[in-house]
């Protein structure tokens, strides 16, 4: 999975397990070769794009109104969906290590769900239920509340999609962790909360940012689910990447690229916290033995 | 009377892990539950400790109903079997943790804590190490640690999971000495679990033994080594040659041996004999074969020899039946034997139990 860190060589390798160099230069050099070509390549032409009319015209694009329309909404959306997702997925582990109970590995099973459907179809599932003739499609319009192709919808779709980031960073942790300092600190007299905050929580917190930087990072990059539920309104309910989509289909490479750019720095921005995190605390953020 | 348990059960799926045990722990005494694992120890203790629910029975604290109270209201020191100390936090913020989460009328100031953690740390040698981390020291010190924990708030009881089982030999024998005067000094009522009888019968003013969910024996560690109450007991507390025999008009004969032993105070039918390894006496071939009248001593040949220490083992083979003496160096060099030599053996104070129609110890 791709949480989980690629396993270090070890410095004194067995001579069983040494292959020969023709072979270990042709392997590296697959592998770069095929890391450029897929990602270091694209990654590049996003800022080359971007840039290519000079910085001028790039950040004509980006003070465009509609385009800080969708950056403020994409950080709106993120904002409440992040939280949402926090406080969420610490719940679901919390209940999925520290108690035993009937239905637990379904639990367990649903969390994972998010990963495995396709984005389009967490789309759909809101459009079917809060849509003009979805199930609760009526009530909320004799109501006057408007959920699809709107706000709401947008952070149903996405609070959806980002679901198991929180929780699937934290259940191996805690899981390892065990109850046992739960324990001692409920036997020296304290009480629920002040386990939660003085043990739990100083345990699993570099495990939860970076649950939560993961979080984040998809949850101003998803595209499919969020695409179904907005209705590309312009300045109302884009996105970034709905809105990277809509100047690009019109031949606004410059602006398109431009918005991408963002997006590809959010991402470089991610990764090189979850790099630091695990290079300063890599024991505490995927837990011993792993 | 500290604490009074009766009939307490408690059952895991299928596995009924305690099993209507009744118990009393005296006050400022040390008390050891012994048994083999899944004996069902540490259910107990966790269940006295408020860690565990007991599904029926009850527990009264200093004549209290205590199946009800939370760990904090039953007043509890508890120590756990591998420390469980909070990794993030300094030993001294370890050892504060009891006293800062009270409820803010109950706490004592800042400075306040600090000074009784320090004490606690003093007591257990390891206020040098204040600012340390969990990690950063060694087990022994872990334990101490743990130790300190518990006590600082001051609880009225203080419960010990398996206080030695993870440390390595040398520092367990010296940690539980010095648990031993520490609690000499304090009289705070402890009970500690072990599956070590060395263990029990060292240090604690009297023992449980427990097996499969049940207390088999609770003696002094004298009345439960020189008189076990039941098999188990004899053949759980020290190394036992255990033979298994029939009885008949006062005298066992053991199966597959031919030999006989007096057999007093045990019904007819089948048993087993246990006998200790320093109650099996050996005797030079050219040494008296019987004593007056007696049947001939039974002959054995030397499988091994073991000595190392102030003690040595000899493993023999009697007539095909593994057999273990254990007696001082000078007894084996005034006996001079090599590996593959024959002598004669007396079993001397055998202890015998009717095993009745079922068998309660299988082979």
């Amino acid at each position: 999975m791709f949480i989980t860190k690629a396993a270090r060589p070890s410095p004194a390798a067995r001579p069983v397990l040494r292959d020969p160099a023709w072979l270990r230069w042709t392997l590296v050099a697959l592998a770069l070769g095929f890391l450029t070509l897929f990602v270091v390549l694209p990654l590049l032409t996003v800022f080359v794009e971007a840039l290519r009319r000079g910085f001028g015209p790039y950040f004509v694009a980006l003070a465009e109104p509609d385009a800080l329309a969708a950056i403020r909404l994409t950080l709106l959306v993120a904002g409440i969906a992040v939280p949402v997702n926090l406080v969420f997925g610490v719940i679901a582990a919390w209940a999925v290590t520290k108690f035993e109970f009937f239905g637990k590995s379904f639990l367990v099973t649903l969390i994972d769900l998010p990963f495995s459907v396709s984005p389009v179809i967490s789309g759909m599932v809101y459009i079917l239920l809060f849509g003009l003739h979805g199930w609760f499609g009526p009530w909320l319009r004799a109501h006057d509340l408007q959920i699809v192709f709107a706000v709401p919808g947008l952070v149903l779709a996405t609070v959806f999609v980002t679901f198991p980031f929180v929780a699937r960073e934290l259940i191996p942790l805690m899981q390892s962790q065990g109850t046992e300092e739960e324990e001692a600190a409920a036997s020296l007299g304290a009480g629920g909360w002040q386990i939660f905050w003085f043990v739990t929580l100083p345990n699993i917190r570099w495990a939860l940012l970076y649950g939560v930087l993961l979080c984040n990072a998809r949850a101003m990059g998803e595209f499919g689910a969020v695409s179904v539920v907005s209705g590309h309104v312009r300045g109302l309910t884009n996105t970034m990447p709905l809105h990277v989509e809509i100047l690009y289909n019109e031949y606004n490479f410059v602006a398109a690229f431009a918005v991408a750019s963002l997006l590809a720095l959010l991402a470089l921005v991610t990764l090189a916290a979850k790099s630091v995190l695990e290079w300063r605390w890599g024991e505490d953020v995927s837990g011993p033995g792993r | 009377m500290t604490i009074r348990v009766s009939q307490i059960s408690k059952r895991f799926g299928a596995f009924l892990a305690v099993d209507a045990v009744d118990l009393q722990v005296r006050s400022g005494e040390l008390l050891a539950l012994l048994g083999p694992s899944g004996s069902g120890k540490t259910t107990l203790l966790r269940i006295l400790g408020g860690l565990e629910r007991a599904d029926t029975g009850s527990i009264t604290f200093f004549g209290e109903e205590a199946l009800g109270l939370t760990p904090r209201d039953r007043q509890v020191g508890f120590v756990f079997q591998h420390y469980s100390l909070f990794r993030h936090m300094t030993v001294h913020d370890n050892v504060a943790f009891g006293l800062s989460v009270r409820p803010r009328k109950d706490r004592l100031s800042r400075a306040a804590i600090s000074e009784r953690v320090m004490a606690l740390l003093d007591l257990v040698q390891l206020a040098p190490l204040a600012d340390r981390y969990p990690s950063q020291l060694s087990g022994g010190q872990r334990q101490r640690v743990a130790l300190a924990r518990a006590l600082a708030i001051e609880p009225k009881v203080l419960l010990l999971d398996e206080p030695f089982g993870a440390l390595d030999a040398k520092v367990r024998k010296e940690l539980r000495r010095w648990l031993r005067r520490l609690h000499d000094e304090m009289h705070i009522t402890s009970v500690f679990v072990t599956h070590d009888q060395e263990e029990a019968l060292e240090l604690a003013d009297r023992v449980v033994v427990m097996n499969s969910g049940r207390v088999e024996q609770v003696g002094t560690p004298a009345e439960v080594y020189d008189h076990p109450a039941s098999p188990f007991v004899y053949d759980f507390l020290g190394n036992v040659n255990r033979f298994t025999c029939t009885v008949a008009d006062g005298l066992a004969t053991l199966l597959g041996l031919g030999l006989t032993l007096p057999a007093a105070g045990v019904g007819p039918g089948p048993a087993v004999a246990f006998i200790r390894p320093h109650d099996v006496e050996l005797i030079r071939l050219d040494g008296p074969a019987a004593t007056d009248g007696a049947p001939p001593l039974p002959r054995a040949r030397v499988r091994h020899i073991h000595s190392v220490g102030p003690t040595a083992r000899v493993d023999l083979d009697l007539d095909g039946h593994p057999l273990e003496a254990v007696m001082d160096q000078d007894r084996l060099r005034a006996l001079d034997l090599r590996r593959g030599d024959w002598c004669r053996v007396r079993l001397a104070r055998p202890r015998l139990f009717g095993t009745g129609e079922t068998a309660v110890i299988q082979e």
